[in-house]
């Protein structure tokens, strides 16, 4: 029935963040790590890939530089989507669109999906990344591709003909909707549980292609729109107090004891 | 007229984001899933007032990109429900403007907009600048509330079919617990091995007088609590007295929702548990033994006074 393009993200990874000494954000030695969400996106292509039965594409494009410090990370990134379900790898890294911006992401993804003729029956992301988390991405996508759009997908139930019935988990309500295909799917969380790659897929993914693209190769001009002015890491300062002890009695004893002296229990 | 498009779905946003708008231009509101007391209320506002007859992001995406190429809006503002912010990323990728969710504060400049908003589960704050027009979705109380003294008009705003057909809606199972009032909070996490155990925070919420929360797997994905008891960055923000988190690791995307709490406890069997080094008290424990204990500990407090 045609192929699948999976959106994979090399985020900043929100674990390890590092600090300047004046307090900004040490974006440069701050790593890069696959998007979680994006791990479930890939388990549905898994999923879905027999029934499609055409080839799978993963596309990335690189949002922090510098560009050589970050080869290592976005290989792994990559390696992941390879290992786990895509046939080949797409990922643009180009200074020029470093940092990222919301506007001209999208216009590069939907570039390589156009340009480099993947054909796509559908379209799969995750909600949010873990850096930007603006879950926005995958619906700009659909905008500039003309495909119907379906963001927070929790289930994807079944495949009728050229549609997909799928799950949506909307602000207040749940809607089961009929997807027309082509069409660009976000995923949450809870559609799946991921499983990492096998050592066998690992292995095989090696010998997959990755194709390197600059803004060139798409024949694409882009105007960034953001600048950022600023970025702070918010210092938290908690006790950290900890209290191990044998007997669960001293521990509760212990901490009813502190909390009663950071007025907070009332008896 | 028209230069500041607000989108609102909820009473209670409205007021914020039609006070933001008035500082910035000149106002005319799109309104959807709404009753009749809600158009009441939003056309007190004294603007005019769109209304889409359905709350599916995809008809509401349409309806105000129709708006955009009218109006020639400079600005788009909203609240952060998932309906909005779906329909708003379309909207944007369509007319590739500027789009940012989550805004935590803003400033006008003749060219542009600037505007704060969280990074990196909140762990990084981001200060940005976007040209006009641009799309601005932010939190409660970023702007004072507008007053209601005017009179407005009501247009119908009709589109077409979409793409996407609806077979069936189901609603969702909420409790109606307003953890943000809360002074304490019992937050449960996959430490938690049965929906049953549960009982244990439970009772420990009640001796404390406070209610109980969970991370995001626990609410979304296995359903042991409705989704209105969901904390962190997805789900609520909460600002108790006392956070209590019980076999919770500590991810990011969960702390930011606790951030605002005076005191926050911790208990893992993991020492090496991220959340340790985010909490002010930290009980390395299994939460099967410790639980039990602290709830005996209470127990005879209470009574001896
Ligand atoms: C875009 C995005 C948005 C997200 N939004 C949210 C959100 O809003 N809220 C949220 O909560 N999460 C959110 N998450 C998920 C988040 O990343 C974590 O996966 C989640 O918070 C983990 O939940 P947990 O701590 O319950 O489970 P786990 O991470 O599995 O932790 C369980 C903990 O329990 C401990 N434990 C196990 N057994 C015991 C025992 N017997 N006694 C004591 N301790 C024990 C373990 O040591 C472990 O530390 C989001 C993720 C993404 C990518
Ligand atoms: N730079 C990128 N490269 C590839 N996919 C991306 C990129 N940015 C976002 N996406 C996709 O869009 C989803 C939502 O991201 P965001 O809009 O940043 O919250 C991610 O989970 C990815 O699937």
């Amino acid at each position: 029935m045609g192929n699948i393009v999976v959106l994979v993200k090399a985020s900043l990874n929100p674990e390890i963040v590092r600090q300047n000494p004046d307090g900004t954000f040490d974006i440069d030695y701050t790593p890069l790590k696959i998007s979680d969400v994006d791990r479930n996106a890939l388990e549905e292509a898994a999923r879905l890939r027999q029934v499609f039965g055409g080839k799978v594409y993963s596309v990335t494009v690189l949002t922090w530089g510098p560009l050589r410090a970050r080869e290592k990370d976005l290989r792994l990134a990559v390696q992941e989507a390879l290992a786990k379900v895509a046939d080949e790898a797409f990922v643009v890294a180009d200074e020029s669109i470093i940092p990222g911006d919301y506007t001209v992401t999208a216009n590069v993804i939907a570039a390589v999906i156009k340009k480099m003729g993947l054909n796509p029956s559908l379209i799969l992301a995750g909600e949010a990344s873990i850096d930007e988390s603006t879950y926005q991405i995958p619906g700009r996508v659909a905008a500039k591709l003309g495909l119907p759009y379906v963001g927070y997908v929790k289930r994807i139930r079944e495949v009728r003909g050229d549609r997909l019935v799928v799950e949506r988990d909307l602000e207040d309500y749940i809607e089961v909707l009929e997807v027309p295909l082509p069409a660009v799917l976000s995923v949450t969380q809870e559609v799946n549980e991921p499983r990492p790659p096998t050592l066998i897929q690992i292995r095989m993914a090696s010998r997959k292609p990755i194709h390197m693209l600059t803004l060139k190769d798409l024949g694409l001009d882009v105007k960034r729109q953001r600048s950022i002015l600023d970025m702070r890491v918010v210092t938290v300062s908690r006790k950290q107090v900890l209290i191990e002890e044998a007997s669960m009695e001293k521990a509760a004893l212990k901490l009813v004891e502190y909390l009663e002296k950071e007025g907070v229990l009332r008896f | 007229m028209g230069n500041v498009i607000v989108v609102s779905q909820r009473p209670s946003d409205a007021g914020e984001l039609v006070g933001l708008a008035r500082s910035i231009g000149d106002p005319v509101i799109v309104a959807f899933q709404d009753s009749a007391e809600r158009v009441e209320e939003l056309l007190s506002y004294g603007y005019k007032v769109y209304r889409v007859k359905s709350s599916r992001p995809e008809v509401l995406a349409k309806a105000i990109s129709t708006l955009y190429n009218e109006l020639k809006p400079k600005l788009i503002v909203g609240p952060n429900t998932r309906n909005v912010k779906d329909a708003m990323a379309w909207v944007a990728g369509l007319h590739d403007i500027h789009m940012a969710p989550d805004v935590a504060g803003v400033r006008v400049e003749p060219d542009g907009i600037v505007y704060k908003r969280g990074f990196l589960s909140e762990r990084v704050t981001m200060t940005v600048k976007a040209p006009y027009p641009a799309i601005i979705l932010v939190n409660p109380r970023v702007a004072e509330p507008a007053p209601r003294e005017g009179v407005g008009e009501l247009i119908e705003l009709n589109v077409g079919d979409t793409m996407v057909r609806v077979l069936e809606v189901k609603a969702k199972e909420l409790s109606g617990v307003n953890l943000e009032a809360a002074e304490v909070i019992v937050g449960v996490g996959r430490g938690f091995k049965a929906k049953e155990d549960l009982s244990m925070a439970f009772e420990l919420a009640k001796l404390l007088g406070g209610q109980v929360g969970g991370t995001r797997p626990i609410a979304a994905d296995l359903k042991w609590l409705p989704e209105d008891a969901w904390i962190g960055i997805s789900g609520k923000r909460v600002a108790p007295k006392l956070y209590i988190a019980i076999g919770i690791s500590g991810a990011p995307q969960h702390m930011s929702g606790v951030s605002g709490s005076k005191v926050i406890v911790a208990v893992n069997k993991d020492k090496s548990a991220p959340i340790f080094k985010q909490a002010d008290y930290g009980v390395v424990a299994d939460l099967y033994k410790f639980i039990p204990a602290l709830i005996d500990v209470l127990k005879r407090r209470r009574g001896s006074t």
